[in-house]
């Protein structure tokens, strides 16, 4: 097995943005959609178009994220989205308790019994299932670039510049380094074991004995690497790490475009916030050119 | 192997949590591989006995910087982005069980691993509520699925993955430690 970091250097607006802005950015418009719990379309519907605009920006190839997309769309559209229709819950009251005309009822019973719940599917229920996955989206489509745009070697630097203490950001810096070494020495057990006979991809029997099967696997390279881990802290220690403040080789420099980006977050979030809180706007509500659509 | 000095925070600390979350990360990848069995979203993920074990080995620092950087690793190496709060609940798991360091004599003794594991089993109880509680607001989930749909599975799944395979780590490990002679 091969770890290979999905990131590749592409010349695009959102890769020459400063890592630490785009975190703080992102982090911006997660808490503006959440703290104030915004559920009104006309705010949720520009935020989406304006991260959707961001992740086109990447310029990130399908072929890369097909996969991860599938994953995201499973669990957006069929358990998130089907879940708000059915049930209607995961959000504000009002969408179970304003009247809402019904579309149909879903008889969930045991076949031939009565067994079971007739569920309504209401205008709101449907309406707020569009919401729901439309927030969703907008906040994860901000997060799902960033593992194909953002240079595994400068997370350790971003953290540091953004106040992280010395040592957590060279934690961070060291998992990054140590991540490819480990994952060659577990192609390498792997080979080693094999070469035993150890059938990998016929695990068999129960949850405890196939989990007990991948002891031979899982040992040999956890404990290697508690050995290494002494051999790295006496270098370190000779380094006299810990005593001072570090420097970092990489520099990270705010442009103009970060500081545009950075007022762009915050004025989405405090706006947000004052649309809620000042102004009373950002509640759920179904508009009425929906419920035109299905009663006439 | 192990100064008792639970809050501490030292080259030992920055060192096992790099390495706690590179084989987290790794792990948790690599075991994507392997068939094991799944009902529903029920899934087993081997690495969580991994993290458990770093923090009841080397404290709780330990474990929240091995479950935090690792979660994120493995999404990273995924290409599933970042999403820190199940980043931070694998942080908390790690904390939790971490906490039981001063606590262990002797990694070969049943007692001792009896609290391991059941300090593991308290910080995957309190990680995974974190993360599906949160869920609940970031991803607007009600109670309900945030509870039985999230927090369930990942519980039981982790639990059995902690109970068998911790004590396996912790034998190998005690082995290793008294070879080194630190």
């Amino acid at each position: 097995m091969l770890v290979t970091w999905k990131y590749r250097i592409r010349d695009t607006f959102i890769q020459r943005l400063d890592p630490r802005t785009r975190l703080i950015y992102m982090l911006c418009i997660i808490f503006a959609i959440t703290l104030p719990d915004i559920w009104d379309y006309r705010i949720i519907l520009p935020l989406f178009l304006i991260s959707l605009t961001l992740y086109f920006l990447a310029r990130i190839e399908w072929k890369d994220v097909k996969r991860a997309w599938l994953f995201i769309g499973v669990f957006v559209f069929f358990i998130v989205g089907l879940n708000g229709v059915l049930s209607g819950r995961g959000g504000p009251d009002s969408v179970t308790n304003i009247p809402s005309p019904v579309l149909f009822i879903l008889p969930l019973k045991i076949p031939f019994t009565e067994i079971g719940w007739d569920i309504p599917l209401t205008i709101a229920k449907l309406w707020f299932s569009m919401v729901q996955i439309t927030r969703m989206l907008t906040m994860a489509i901000l997060a799902f670039p960033i593992p194909y745009t953002m240079d595994p070697n400068i997370y350790g630097t971003a953290f540091k510049r953004m106040g992280s203490s010395d040592k957590i950001s060279f934690t961070m810096d060291l998992a990054f380094r140590f991540l490819p070494t480990l994952a060659r020495d577990f192609s390498i057990t792997m080979d080693a074991q094999r070469a035993r006979g150890y059938e990998m991809d016929k695990l068999r029997g129960g949850i405890a004995a196939r989990l007990r099967r991948l002891a031979p696997l899982i040992i040999p390279v956890v404990m290697q690497s508690t050995v290494t881990g002494e051999e790295v802290i006496d270098a370190m220690d000779l380094r006299a790490f810990g005593t001072t403040p570090r420097t970092w080789l990489k520099e990270l420099h705010y442009q103009p475009r970060d500081y545009m980006m950075l007022a762009f977050g915050v004025s989405i979030l405090i706006g947000c916030c004052v649309l809620k809180w000042g102004l009373g706007i950002g509640e759920f509500f179904v508009p009425d050119f929906f419920t035109i659509l299905f009663v006439k | 192997m192990n100064d008792k000095s639970t809050w501490e925070f030292g080259t030992r600390q920055v060192v096992y949590g790099a390495i706690g979350a590179a084989l987290y990360g790794v792990l948790s990848l690599a075991t994507n591989y392997f068939p094991l069995p799944a009902a529903g979203n029920v899934t087993f993920r081997p690495a969580v006995a991994v993290l458990i074990f770093f923090g009841a080995a080397y404290g709780p620092w330990v474990g929240l910087l091995a479950g935090f950087i690792g979660n994120t690793l493995g999404d990273a190496a995924m290409g599933w982005g970042f999403y820190w709060n199940w980043s931070l609940g694998n942080g908390l798991m790690g904390l939790v069980a971490g906490l039981v360091m001063p606590l262990i004599k002797d990694f070969k003794a049943r007692g001792d691993i009896l609290k391991a594991i059941g300090y593991g089993v308290a910080g995957v109880a309190v990680g995974m509520l974190f993360a599906s509680v949160t869920e609940k607001f970031i991803g607007g989930l009600d109670w309900n699925t945030a509870l039985v749909g999230y927090f369930t599975p990942a519980f039981i799944g982790n639990t059995v993955v902690v109970a068998i395979l911790l004590p396996v780590l912790m034998i190998a490990f005690a082995a290793v430690a008294s070879r080194r002679g630190r």
